[in-house]
């Protein structure tokens, strides 16, 4: 629908549009004359610099926090079992020379972390988790949850782990870690810190699944599911 | 050529030259890296026996200010012995006991050897660390009557470090395996100590 008022602006808009293109020429008319005179060497300049800036860039991305390859993913577990072997990719060993990290080595053990619920929701601090199930075949495990970052300065935690051991099973075998912010019957797990992402880290020592992690089965790890959030 | 030839060319050698610093950068880091777990260790090169690394909180005392591991694992107290093969083979030698322990041999390129406690003989675990040419003199000089006890280790690289882990799976235990730690030696193996009888 027109009104009159939009009719007489109407021709004005053309002209605006030919003063934007006017401009634009002028632009491109000077910038194509600094490329006329760009010389060879500042070009080599131009080259050299964004070479060596993507490229340390890139590389610095790639290797500060995890490990960008060679995890085994199983539901919302990850294992590494080659984070620590003589075959580890050299971006695997760079992350662990970047931070001081002694990886597990294959005849050790096995680091097999979660940062991801079943339903694939990042685990919150601020929420309730239950983590339950079994562990593959290893004659110790510990199950320990961190922040990501370093740790809130002074904040020491009650619990930041569980063992193979201390833990409070079922009659059949199995067990229930519970993961939450507020203290819990049976396996309580506190929350080490008020807010934010959170990881799980289940170590498993002196096992024979490090040599073989590809056929890790879904049944054979423990299970997260969210129980509820604080709102 | 074009201008704008130019600077594509220009640009797209740019990339190519990021792509080689890229794999450049990231092969060096653990190179060049001073704060890794090889470099740290090298600065208590001369302990003569295993510098802890990772102590576990027993009672009221909280873990130890060295402890440079990203995430340890709290149950878990870690030990550390650097050796440099230049100066002779690397003798680590431990006492088992009722605690489970692991111990692992880190080259440049990542851990290549790895043995538990379940290894032990008689309750203690010897490993000797040594180059090719170090290997083959123990072994031409090996007395035949004397069975030896020792694991021997052909090392891929001069340099290193060899790791103790000491699980404690109750808390009760975290003392005995911060001791456990502790107690394992490590000593250059000098060529006398390897001719001695019953050494």
């Amino acid at each position: 629908m027109t009104t009159p008022a939009d009719t007489t602006r109407m021709p004005a808009l053309p002209r605006d549009g030919a003063g934007i293109r006017r401009l634009g020429g002028v632009a491109r008319d000077r910038a194509r004359a600094t490329l006329r005179s760009a010389s060879d060497i500042s070009l080599v300049v131009y080259a050299l610099v964004l070479g060596g800036g993507l490229g340390l860039a890139s590389a610095d991305y790639a290797t500060s926090g995890g490990y960008p390859f060679g995890g085994v993913t199983v539901g919302p577990w990850t294992a590494w079992p080659r984070a620590g072997a003589v075959g580890a990719d050299p971006y695997t060993r760079a992350v662990n020379a970047r931070r001081g990290e002694i990886p597990l080595g294959v005849g050790e053990g096995l680091l097999i972390t979660a940062a991801q619920d079943d339903e694939g929701r990042v685990l919150d601090a601020g929420c309730t988790y239950s983590v339950a199930g079994v562990t593959p075949p290893a004659r110790a495990w510990t199950l320990t949850v961190a922040g990501r970052g370093a740790r809130p300065n002074g904040a020491s935690s009650l619990r930041e782990a569980f063992t193979s051991t201390e833990i409070l099973r079922e009659a059949d075998g199995t067990f229930v870690i519970t993961l939450a912010p507020q203290a819990q019957p049976g396996n309580w797990m506190p929350m080490p810190r008020p807010s934010g992402p959170v990881r799980l880290a289940l170590r498993l020592y002196d096992t024979p699944v490090a040599a073989s992690a590809g056929t890790l089965d879904r049944s054979a790890l423990p299970a997260i599911r969210r129980n509820g959030c604080r709102t | 050529m074009t201008p704008r030839g130019r600077v594509l060319l220009a640009t797209v050698c740019g990339l190519v030259i990021a792509g080689l610093v890229h794999i450049a950068a990231v092969l060096l880091i653990p190179r060049v890296s001073e704060t890794d777990a090889l470099a740290r260790a090298r600065t208590a090169e001369s302990l003569d026996h295993a510098m802890r690394i990772h102590t576990l909180a027993t009672g009221d005392t909280p873990p130890a200010a060295e402890a440079w591991l990203p995430v340890p694992d709290p149950a878990v107290a870690v030990g550390l012995c650097a050796y440099d093969l230049s100066e002779g083979p690397l003798r680590v030698a431990a006492r088992t006991g009722p605690l489970m322990m692991s111990m692992a041999v880190h080259g440049r390129r990542g851990a290549f050897y790895a043995v538990t406690d379940q290894a032990a003989l008689r309750g203690s675990l010897d490993l000797v660390v040594l180059t090719r040419r170090q290997f083959d003199e123990a072994l031409a000089n090996e007395d035949e009557n004397e069975v030896s006890r020792d694991v021997r280790i052909v090392a891929t690289d001069r340099q290193g470090f060899v790791v103790v882990r000491v699980i404690a799976e109750l808390p009760s235990q975290r003392a005995a395996a911060n001791e456990a730690v502790q107690a394992v030696s490590c000593t250059v193996d000098t060529g006398s100590e390897e001719t001695k009888p019953g050494g």
